[in-house]
């Protein structure tokens, strides 16, 4: 027995808005392509599919078309918005109310919420900010069975329920069709400063540790991309400050004080984001900050040997390599592969794009624990949505 | 699992009862657990029925009768708790705890009494004739070493013996005549029944210190046992009959303050109010008495105190949970202390924290007492002070014979002999300049 | 699930796990069970068929696998400080962690932390500090309540605002399986691709099983803090200055409200924090960071408040006045405890814009239903916690609080909100859920449970209404895959 001295006998009402034109005809599809075992591709503006992950579809499930905002209220900090919508569009919205959505992955400015959110995918304001999963409320998905789901809420906190809003990040559209995202945004920094450092990774890192200010981004940029990028010659720190013009100025005269520093349009951001080659093997490494110097130290030279790139999110303890891939022949795939191999023994590694050639023989399953496979298979029975893009059995 | 709707029974099953009368205080808790990290006995037992809040359930069981006053596990819990009262402390609801404590070892002891020995003690220390007696034989003891090496025995007796060891003055002796002005008004002393048997050095101590910073003194002859230990163990009629005693006595000494130099007495008398409130006629008389108590600490801090000669050592405080809690007194002590010069206060690690004395819990409870114990020496040991101070006997001699039988050369010492001992250093060094 | 079906399980259980973790260890007996009856949610009672207290990992390990192998359901409590009943357990065991106190390691290089679960927030917190490091997440029961419950809970806490909950400062879990398998979700060292099984087991609420050790990451202590106390003649300008900074792009660590009723109980406590008694609200606003430009900001929220219509603005630096005035806030809870003798605590959130409108709406709720509700919360999240003291013994008013309290979560719904920021369903939120999840979604969240714990042993009846994971489960899409 259950004694309760108060309770609701009263039921409450459910008061959820219809389910939209557009994400029920996608959930159609997706039921249909469940009673079909038809396996289908999910798109989103399409510049991100070429990373070379494996996947076998029959059909491609576009939602470059589901775009737009469903409500932003500029008080509440908080915005819906359909899946297909571009981040640059996106930004652009949110910019006219003085804020913005700090995450910025690396690829074209032009990727979508939704694959942003599906992959997971961040870049250096992640120091600061966190990854997708720290900013997204709530989501409407549709498992492999064509259910419509709407997880979480418009709200920045809500622990109602089980956390589907996590599953589904970064889960590759593989537990279901992401249609609509609620995301948390920030006000704009009063000042948004960027100095470039010429100094170590060992160095920066201690500033960063015995430093009482908080970057917004501390990116480790490798001597030949400082190059590249127009920022100087050597190994090079891009530090990017916010707030109240006192505190920036301190923390730049603080910095200042570690290495020689210049100010940077802040635009240099967006010239690493788009940085890496059309045709390029990406992986990224990590292991925890206190080891980053000494991964930073290793990995930035033999990618630089490579003729590659690198730049490391210091705090976060990942640095990321950008390898260009000359040819599509197999001794272009066999150099490649060994300097991959090498990288992939140094830390926790996340292959982003590897010729599609060697993803199957150098990138080892990423859901293919117990766990991972019941959750695959209570969403997607039909394993239908995307089989094969987490390495997964089918 | 659906939940069904019910009204909380609000019948009591105990009418008429210590319990039922105090049951109000019960209702204050709503569970929130912010006691839990507080209370020794949960921290060492690791049972929430060890603690307040499940403590508290077992009395709300017993006044809705869903258990019964026999039950032996609300016998076991109720036994355990030390009675410190630093859940009060951390209590956002102001139960009552105390009190509540109180009154449910009042009603339970009438269906099975304490103890054997909890019962001798609580009769020694109601008859004058036998506690001088027992005093004088432990005097006698302590002086002719036997305590010293009867202590070395194993179990409760080697620890008795340790305790009234520990009884030896840690501080050299000294003779001073202090000199005041006694404008700060009259004070009378709780000579108590440990205090004057065991450490008379500490009450002649408080007495000069008292002069010394402008009160004069006067006595109190007809005082009696305070009778905490009675109430504490539920014993509640004899400390009544103490209590209306000292109220008494009091009232006739017409001193301005009651000065304490033990935190359980001056708790005590502080809610002689409270334990004489089935009589109107006595509640409003014990409320004037409990309104002139003060520990001896308050007295001194109020006055500076003034400054002494400098004692060239070191020192760490351990709050007695009856002057921090009970009586919410946590700055007086340090800042005598502080008027020291030359000596070197160290912080101690969870000072908040029970001793395991606990008036005679320590005899009554031993294993949960050591264990309440052990952390306490430990963080004395780490402090590497020479000194602990603490104002009240019970605590002075728990962690005295703790240090005492682990060999550590710290010993526990009560406030007011520094703080003496300070002023007699002074005294001293005016006459040989 | 039937009643003590623990009981039925295995006659003999109590000796069983008596051999495993000692016969002190192993409670039987109702008059010790009764303590266990209930968690930090008042009037709830729930009597489990048996408690057990393992002292180490191994005995948790082996206690879990018994039970698997007994197919008996168990519910995991750390303090039972929960305000969700979340840790009730009808007829099952119950298993308390409470005992697995060791901080394994503080790591202050990479500023983190690993512990077993019942480890006390405020605990890690103060051994961290010789670090210079704190725990973020400050639920106001931190002086009492674990990590390890902290973890099921998502737990937040007025810092929040700034530091983000629970979910946000843990790396890593060693989780035991109901079956009794140990796996380890999350990474401690550098990212791993695959599904976030980590955040899904954070905020699970022992339905997915039991946390062994805890990864968390720790926070530098900020080198300035101030603490704004900020008095207002109305709920509706408190409520504007909260929008007005917010919208400023200062980012306060804390940004809590209360109201005059809360105020007044605080203040009659040992807390008073010296709060005005006669405001109708107040704001306690903390700022942390360097200390370059702090004071800049704190001019600014100074302004923000008074042009909102503050009668008074205070800004406390020492750490004594600071602690005094966050103590009233940490407390206010337990201070209610005085105004009656039971009390329901509710939490929900609403969209921040629509704090003004909620406040009144919830009023006009009191007033109709003649309660008194108590605001306190967390203004920057629009994180309500309406709570209302009662006397249980009266049926009239027992009832009143019941409809008040259903029509202010409805409220809260229809703004677009959520039934609960932090305290968890539980089992007090239960009747809601379908109010706010679709069956779909409610049936995802049933799926998503059976893969943690096939056989809903874990923290059995609580989080989802039985009756969504009936209808997921039925449902013949679902069934052709074989997800049964």
């Amino acid at each position: 027995m259950v004694r309760r001295a108060i309770g609701t006998r009263r039921r409450c009402q459910l008061n959820a808005p219809p389910v939209s034109d557009v994400t029920a005809a996608l959930a159609e599809r997706v039921r249909h392509a469940h009673v079909t075992g038809t396996a289908l591709r999910i798109t989103g503006a399409g510049h991100w599919l070429d990373a070379g992950r494996p996947c076998r579809a029959d059909a491609s499930l576009p939602l470059a078309e589901h775009t737009g905002i469903v409500e932003y209220e500029p008080g509440d900090l908080t915005m819906t918005v359909r899946a297909g919508t571009p981040l640059d569009a996106l930004r652009a919205v949110a910019r006219g109310e003085g804020q913005w959505l700090p995450l910025d992955p690396f690829g074209h400015l032009g990727g979508t919420i939704g694959a942003t959110i599906a992959t997971a995918s961040s870049g250096p304001l992640s120091a600061a900010f966190g990854t997708p999963r720290d900013h997204v409320l709530g989501c409407e998905f549709i498992t492999g069975t064509g259910n419509v789901v709407r997880a979480g809420g418009r709200v920045v906190k809500n622990v109602a329920g089980f956390d589907l809003v996590r599953l589904v990040t970064g889960a590759w559209g593989t537990l279901g069709v992401l249609t609509e995202v609620s995301i948390r945004l920030r006000a704009l920094p009063e000042i948004d400063r960027t100095l470039a450092l010429e100094t170590t990774a060992g160095e920066a890192r201690r500033w960063l540790r015995a430093s009482a200010y908080t970057p917004l981004a501390a990116e480790m940029i490798s001597a030949r991309l400082a190059t590249d990028m127009g920022i100087g010659s050597r190994d090079t720190l891009l530090l990017r400050l916010g707030g109240n013009r006192a505190l920036v100025h301190a923390a730049a005269e603080s910095a200042s004080a570690l290495a020689g520093s210049r100010d940077v349009d802040t635009t240099v951001w967006d010239t690493l984001r788009t940085r890496e080659p059309a045709d390029a093997a990406v992986v990224r490494l990590s292991t925890s900050s206190s080891q980053v110097a000494a991964l930073w130290d290793r990995v930035a030279s033999i990618v630089e040997r490579a003729g590659g790139h690198a730049h490391a999110t210091l705090q976060r303890g990942i640095v990321r390599c950008m390898l260009p891939v000359q040819s599509d022949d197999a001794e272009e795939h066999a150099r490649l592969r060994g300097i991959v191999g090498a990288l992939l023994t140094l830390g926790s590694s996340v292959v982003e794009r590897l010729p599609s050639s060697l993803w199957a023989k150098m990138v080892p399953p990423a859901a293919s624990d117990a766990l991972s496979i019941g959750v695959r298979r209570a969403f997607d029975p039909g394993h239908v949505l995307n089989p094969g893009i987490l390495g997964e059995l089918a | 699992m659906k939940p069904s709707p019910s009204a909380i029974p609000a019948a009591c099953a105990i009418p008429g009862t210590p319990l039922s009368n105090a049951s109000a205080g019960i209702d204050a808790c709503v569970h929130c657990g912010f006691c839990l990290q507080a209370c020794p006995t949960y921290i060492t037992l690791e049972d929430e029925n060890d603690s307040p809040r499940g403590r508290i359930v077992l009395m709300r069981a017993l006044v809705d009768g869903s258990l019964p006053l026999d039950d032996a596990d609300v016998r076991t819990h109720i036994d355990r708790c030390l009675g410190c009262r630093a859940c009060e402390t951390a209590c956002p609801s102001g139960v009552p705890y105390g009190q509540l404590l109180e009154a449910t070892r009042a009603t339970l002891t009438r269906m099975t009494p304490n103890p054997f020995l909890a019962r001798l003690v609580l009769f020694v220390f109601a008859r004058q004739v036998l506690l001088r007696l027992a005093m004088l034989g432990g005097r006698i003891t302590r002086a002719t070493r036997l305590s010293w090496l009867l202590s070395r025995l194993p179990g409760r007796a080697g620890f008795a013996m340790a305790m009234l060891e520990s009884t030896r003055s840690a501080m050299r002796r000294r003779h001073y005549t202090p000199t005041g002005d006694g404008a700060r008004g009259s004070a009378t002393l709780l000579t108590g029944c440990v205090m004057e048997g065991l450490f008379a050095n500490t009450n002649r101590a408080t007495e000069r210190t008292l002069v010394a910073n402008g009160y004069s003194v006067v006595e109190t002859p007809q005082q009696r046992c305070c009778g905490a230990l009675h109430a504490h163990a539920g014993d509640d009629d004899t400390a009544r009959m103490l209590g209306r005693a000292n109220v008494a006595a009091f009232e006739q000494s017409g001193a301005d303050f009651i000065a304490v130099n033990a935190a359980g007495c001056g708790a005590m008398m502080k809610e002689y109010a409270h334990l004489l409130s089935d009589d109107p006629t006595w509640r409003a008389r014990a409320a004037a008495v409990a309104s002139r108590v003060r520990d001896v600490s308050e007295l001194l801090a109020e006055a500076g105190p003034r400054s002494g000669g400098a004692l060239d050592t070191t020192v760490t405080y351990d709050a007695p949970c009856h002057l921090l809690h009970a009586q919410r007194i946590a700055s007086p002590p340090l800042r005598m202390l502080g008027a020291i010069p030359g000596l070197t206060v160290i912080p101690l690690d969870g000072s908040e924290h029970c001793c395991g004395s606990a008036g005679i819990y320590n005899l009554i409870e031993p294993d949960v007492s050591d264990r309440v114990l052990a952390p306490k020496l430990a963080n004395i040991a780490a402090t590497r002070a020479s000194l602990v101070a603490t104002g009240n006997p019970g605590c002075l001699m728990q962690i005295g014979a703790g240090l005492h039988q682990t060999g550590a050369r710290c010993r526990a010492v009560h406030p007011v002999d520094l703080l003496d001992a300070s002023y007699a250093a002074q005294a001293h060094a005016h006459r040989t300049p | 699930m039937p009643t003590d079906v623990a009981q039925h399980a295995a006659p003999d259980l109590a000796s069983r796990l008596a051999a495993l973790v000692g016969e002190r260890r192993v409670l039987a007996r109702p008059s010790e069970l009764r303590s266990y009856e209930s968690d930090g949610l008042p009037g709830y009672h729930a009597r489990p068929a048996l408690a057990v207290f393992p002292g180490t990992r191994d005995e948790t390990i082996a206690v879990v696998r018994l039970l698997a192998e007994l197919d008996a359901p168990f519910v995991a409590r750390g303090a039972g400080t929960g305000l969700s009943g979340g840790a009730l357990a009808e007829g099952s065991v119950l298993l308390g962690l409470h005992r697995l106190t060791r901080i394994l390691s503080i790591d202050a290089d990479d500023a983190r932390a690993v512990v077993e679960p019942g480890v006390v927030n405020a605990t890690l917190s103060r051994a961290a500090a010789a670090f210079g490091l704190h725990y973020a997440p400050d639920p106001s029961s931190q002086t009492a309540c674990t990590i390890g419950g902290n973890v099921a809970e998502n737990a937040g806490g007025p810092h929040c605002l700034k530091y983000g909950v629970t979910l946000n400062h843990v790396l890593a879990i060693t989780v035991l399986l109901p079956s009794g398998e140990v796996v380890t979700l999350g990474s401690a060292d550098g990212e791993r691709d695959g599904y976030d099984l980590l955040g899904a087991f954070i905020g699970s609420e022992g339905c997915f099983g039991v946390a062994l050790d805890v990864t968390v990451r720790l926070a530098r202590a900020p080198q300035a803090v101030r603490t704004l106390l900020a008095d207002f003649s109305s709920v509706n300008s408190a409520a504007h200055a909260v929008s007005s900074i917010i919208a400023s792009g200062i980012i306060p660590a804390a940004m809590e409200m209360m109201d005059g009723p809360t105020i007044q109980a605080v203040e009659a406590s040992i807390y008073a924090a010296g709060y005005p008694v006669d405001a109708a609200a107040i704001l306690l606003i903390e700022l942390d960071g360097a200390a370059a430009g702090i004071d800049d900001d704190a001019a600014r929220v100074d302004a923000f408040c008074r042009d909102a219509g503050a009668r008074g603005v205070r800004i406390a630096a020492a750490p004594a006045e600071r602690a005094r005035l966050w103590q009233g806030r940490k407390k206010a809870f337990g201070a209610m405890g005085r105004i009656a003798p039971n009390l329901v605590v509710q939490d929900a959130v609403v969209p921040r814009t629509k704090l003004p409108a909620i406040l009144a709406e919830i009023q006009r709720i009191a007033e109709l239903h003649r309660v008194l509700v108590c605001n306190v919360f967390h203004a920057g999240d629009g994180n309500l916690h309406p709570n209302i003291g009662y006397d249980a013994t009266s049926a009239d008013e027992t009832e009143r609080v019941h409809r008040a309290m259903a029509a202010i979560m409805q409220a809260c719904i229809d703004a677009g909100g959520t039934i609960t920021g932090e305290h968890g369903i539980g089992l007090d939120k239960l009747p809601y859920m379908d109010a706010l999840f679709t069956p779909a979604t409610l049936g995802a969240m049933c799926a998503l449970r059976e893969v943690f714990d096939p056989g809903r042993r874990s923290n059995p009846g609580k989080v989802v209404p039985v009756h969504s994971c009936r209808e997921w489960f039925a449902a013949p899409s679902a069934r052709a895959g074989g997800a049964s």
